[in-house]
């Protein structure tokens, strides 16, 4: 006999054969299984065999094999019996099973959504070995920001023992701080394209992050000068189809300068940074690279740092201050702030960089946390509303079962057992629900990420955890559902029962409005809070932010010889064009800031960021003059600049009166220019209004110019940007023609807005939609159970809007009482949200109004329309059967 | 009676652990089934079909000796009892003398998808 090792089938599936299966047929059929399998894994690929498997062991649990239970056993007959019952109930009562299923598939789909949504948010960067362990140096003063000094990562690494690696790197930055492309070519397949998210990294890159690698060594790669890794998919773009190892590729105009070290896979997309491919300092130093930018003094870099699994992280931090001043030779006020912890350094836990952080030179836009807040409490309160929908539906319906209950109970059903049927009719609904709105998330997973440009991929579902999540949702509400009528129909006498009962004293309307009011509650939150965020975003969309913002064409310079006289000068000409300016940050865009001070007052020293403009970017812009001057280029003391202009902010930094003419400092990096305020511009917006207005310089100084502004016609663009494109490559031969709309490029900084918004308009609809659903649910049956009163009142005299009064009073008081309710708790969430921003629209009182009477509206006309046939019929018809 | 008549498949079973005489268990028999007839069998149906004859007497069954292949199980080795036996004779000389009655007539002119 040959003894060839036999192939393990996986244990779950045996061990759940062995908790059910009949002991005694237990070893045969295991046997079976088995050499099935071993003759499964000769033939196909494993997951085939496992699949397989899996298949087999469950066509053994049928009633032959399962412990307990025969062929014809009781238990087989009575759930095949409650199948019945469950079916025949639910086909006879087709509107109601309708409204039942379409509220549950709405509100898991809903479920699903927000939660596979939620999880993508909040897994971000947990893909790192000991994630937990890995901080982001950021720098917390005034302004706060994300970039520190180069040296910081490996000093840190080397003089603090809990640190165990670190590295610091940067995005490959271009003009204006604004991400560059970089041009890479592989010479020998000529191959040439323009590759954005390139690095500059330590070498110890890898000893932080982990990425795996696919081809290459990550303890040598980024050693040697003029390596590169690169991810996979870039690798594919150059090497299609041979290994990129030791291959050369060329660096801009650097001919063949690097060499291919390493592969590793693409940066998954829950990473708060996307790397295409990596360069390493090494390279960077070995030019002789004596740049300020590489010294303690330049905060601009990005510092990671790993630190020993279960360091003190809070000491750590509190021990950089006095470490840094070893390094940073800083004297005066910020030394001071330094060490008494008004500013200072922040290590940011890795995990938490995409929900929490929104400073300052962000590697990529964040998302924030508040909003996960938002979306997760609409989802919940969907549920809730389609649970009661679900529980009120299933308790007034049961009124209708009662006789079914007493001849089941004369029979001698015991109470488990109704227990049992209500439960498992209830579940099968729940589960029913649950297999379409699987199918549904599939269908509605394009939409949905078009919708709220979110990220969620339908096949996640059979992630074990969103299974487990969505299964144990559908159970608590089948149950919950199930649970009252079963308890309530379970205590009562059957003969009590079968001598006819009157349903309306079967009670439990109580219970059934409280719920209705909770439904309400939930509907008005969200009606207002919906109804806030609109009026916010409206208010951030439409508030005057101090410049010119429509008709504004930004076309990229890439610009080292200051061309953009020639350029200027080229597009003014064009009958579309009516203004040119050139600048070097355009309002919405990220500003570079260093100190000002006043000669008068040197103490007082103001982070200001600049803006570098020429004499007609006021006029393009539309900036308005506070007082003093613009520039203009005719001053030699102007064009060389030596003339500023600030922003009332910095004058009121100063403290100064009347700051014209006075002699004003900027300290840019090593070089301290002394010039003279000419004049003093109005406030304007030129960050997003998230943050307050800041102080602002702005000078002359055309080798810094990174933009063209164009003031265009609105009317013949389709003929403007053609001909501007075609006069920039007569230019720029070298470069790539890029506009963008300054409009456009400042509603982009609102998107995280614009998305809540959609996304909460959506779900508000769907629980007004499932709130008034189950109200038309309960008052059908609760009309249907006052016919016969009706019709009573109407004999006795009582006119149609009478009856409609009384029908409609009692919901009417429960939705006040809602209101009562969700007003406070709407008011309170909501004036948080509106804490993040600094320009708030306020909360109107009105919104409340309106969500008020809108509902109240609603609920009148619904419940009117559906009683109204009730209400007009003859009493005859409705008094005639007793 | 119920549980003295022979389903199709109960039928197909039986006549499978004469054909594998002496050693008919679980897995060969659906092997079996699925060359002669194409039908696809899970495991699992073929061991219904297996229990429900051998409470309808039709088969007697014993343990054999373990084996390596299938980890180290025993296993039940079936056998067609006289009971059994009467049964599918009872079925085969039905169909055989129905056969024999179908006048040649109703036959004529029929034939397997024009392959004759």
């Amino acid at each position: 006999m040959d003894f060839k090792p036999t192939y393990q089938p996986p244990g779950l599936p045996r061990k759940i054969l062995g908790l059910v299966c009949k002991p005694d047929l237990l070893e045969e059929i295991e046997g079976d299984l088995w050499e099935h399998y071993q003759i499964l894994c000769e033939e196909r690929p494993q997951w085939k065999a496992k699949l397989g498997y899996w298949f087999h062991t469950f066509h053994f649990l049928r009633p032959f094999a399962i412990k307990g239970i025969g062929q014809h056993s009781n238990s087989i007959i009575m759930y095949k019996s409650y199948f019945k019952f469950a079916m025949r109930h639910m086909w006879r009562q087709k509107m109601h099973t309708g409204f039942n299923l379409i509220g549950l598939i709405l509100a898991f789909v809903v479920c699903t959504f927000i939660f596979l949504h939620l999880r993508s948010e909040l897994s971000y960067d947990n893909f790192h070995d000991h994630s937990e362990d890995i901080y982001r140096v950021a720098w917390m003063n005034e302004n706060p920001q994300t970039r520190t000094p180069h040296p910081m990562a490996q000093a840190m690494a080397t003089d603090f023992p809990e640190v165990q690696a670190a590295v610091s790197l940067s995005p490959i930055y271009g003009p204006g701080l604004t991400r560059q492309t970089i041009q890479i070519t592989n010479e020998e397949n000529n191959i040439a394209l323009e590759e954005p998210d390139g690095f500059f990294a330590d070498s110890t890159f890898f000893d932080v992050f982990s990425f795996e690698f696919l081809e290459g060594n990550a303890k040598t790669a980024l050693k040697e000068p003029n390596g590169i890794v690169m991810a996979k998919s870039m690798a594919n773009r150059y090497f299609p189809d041979e290994s990129p190892i030791g291959k050369r590729l060329s660096f801009g105009p650097n001919t063949n300068m690097l060499e291919v070290v390493g592969v590793v896979e693409d940066v998954p997309e829950n990473a708060h940074f996307h790397f295409n491919f990596i360069i390493s300092y090494v390279t960077l130093k070995s030019f002789n690279f004596n740049d300020p930018w590489m010294s303690w003094a330049d905060f601009g870099h990005f510092n990671y740092i790993k630190v020993q699994h279960g360091s003190d992280v809070a000491a750590l931090d509190n021990k950089i201050p006095e470490w840094i001043l070893t390094y940073l030779d800083w004297t005066g006020g910020s030394r001071e702030s330094l060490l008494d912890r008004s500013i200072g350094f922040e290590l940011q836990p890795i995990e938490s960089i995409h929900l929490h952080s929104n400073i300052r030179w962000e590697l990529e836009s964040n998302s924030s946390f508040t909003y996960l807040l938002i979306y997760g409490i609409s989802g919940l309160f969907i549920l809730l509303i389609s649970i009661i929908n679900f529980v009120n539906l299933t308790t007034a319906r049961s009124a209708e079962r009662l006789k079914e209950v007493g001849v089941k109970k004369t029979l001698g059903a015991y109470k488990s057992q109704l227990l049992g049927q209500f439960v498992f009719e209830s579940l099968l609904s729940a589960y029913l629900a649950l297999a379409i709105s699987f199918g549904l998330v599939y269908l509605l997973e394009l939409p949905f990420n078009e919708l709220v440009t979110g990220r969620v991929h339908a096949q996640d579902l059979w992630q074990a955890k969103t299974l487990l999540f969505l299964i144990s949702v559908a159970t608590v509400t089948g149950l919950l559902a199930a649970i009252y009528p079963a308890l309530y129909l379970n205590a009562l006498n059957p003969g009590q029962i079968l001598k006819g009962m009157n349903p309306k004293k079967l009670g439990g309307s109580f219970i059934r409005n409280g719920l209705l009011g909770i439904q309400f509650i939930a509907a008005i939150i969200m009606i207002s809070g919906s109804l806030i965020i609109k009026n916010q975003i409206t208010f951030l969309k439409n508030k005057d932010l101090g410049f010119r913002q429509d008709n504004l064409v930004i076309v990229d310079l890439e610009d080292f010889e200051n061309k953009s006289e020639l350029v200027k000068a080229a597009f003014s000409q064009f009958s579309g064009v009516s203004d040119v300016a050139a600048v070097s940050n355009v309002p919405g865009g990220q500003f570079n800031q260093h100190k000002i001070y006043l000669e008068s007052d040197q103490t007082n020293q103001v982070d200001a960021s600049e803006m570098f403009i020429d004499d007609d970017a006021a006029r393009v812009l539309g900036l308005e003059l506070a007082s003093g001057r613009f520039l203009n280029q005719e001053f030699a003391q102007d064009s060389s600049g030596l003339s500023f202009l600030i922003n009332e902010e910095a004058a009121q930094a100063f403290g100064v009166e009347d700051p014209i003419g006075a002699v004003m400092f900027w300290v840019d990096n090593e070089n301290l220019v002394k010039g003279t305020i000419v004049g003093v511009v109005k406030n304007f917006h030129f960050k997003s209004l998230h943050v307050p207005i800041q102080p602002l310089i702005m000078m002359i100084s055309p080798r810094n110019f990174n933009y063209i502004i164009t003031n265009v016609n609105a009317q013949n663009l389709t003929a403007t940007i053609p001909q501007m494109q075609a006069s920039f490559t007569e230019i720029y031969p070298e470069d790539q023609f890029d506009y963008r709309f300054l409009d456009t490029e400042i509603s982009e900084l609102y998107h995280e807005e614009s998305r809540t918004l959609k996304l909460t308009s959506v779900l508000t609809a769907i629980s007004i939609f499932l709130s008034i659903a189950g109200l038309i649910g309960i008052v059908s049956i609760a009309i249907k159970q006052r016919v016969k009163e009706i019709g009573i009142r109407k004999i006795l005299g009582a006119s149609i809007r009478q009856i409609l009064w009384l029908v409609n009073l009692r919901y009417l008081i429960v939705s006040g009482i809602a209101m009562l309710v969700a007003i406070p708790v709407s008011y309170i969430f909501m004036n948080q949200w509106l804490e993040n921003f600094t320009y708030q629209q306020g909360i109107n009182p009105m919104l409340f109004v309106i969500s008020a009477l809108l509902l109240a509206a609603l609920i009148l006309a619904t419940i009117s329309l559906i009683s109204i046939k009730a209400v007009k019929s003859s009493p005859a018809d409705a008094l005639r059967h007793e | 009676m119920k549980g003295t008549q022979l389903g199709e498949f109960e039928e197909l079973v039986l006549l499978i652990i004469g054909v594998l005489y002496p050693n008919a268990y679980g897995l060969k028999i659906r092997i079996e089934i699925m060359e002669q007839t194409g039908r696809k069998v899970a495991i699992g149906a073929v061991h219904s079909a297996l229990s429900r004859l051998q409470d309808k007497g039709f088969v007697k069954s014993q343990l054999a000796e373990a084996t390596h292949e299938r980890g180290g199980r025993r296993k039940r080795l079936f056998q067609i009892t006289a009971t059994g036996k009467q049964a599918i004779e009872k079925n085969h000389e039905l169909r055989n003398s129905l056969w024999n009655k179908i006048p040649d007539m109703a036959l004529k002119g029929l034939n397997y998808g024009g392959s004759f």
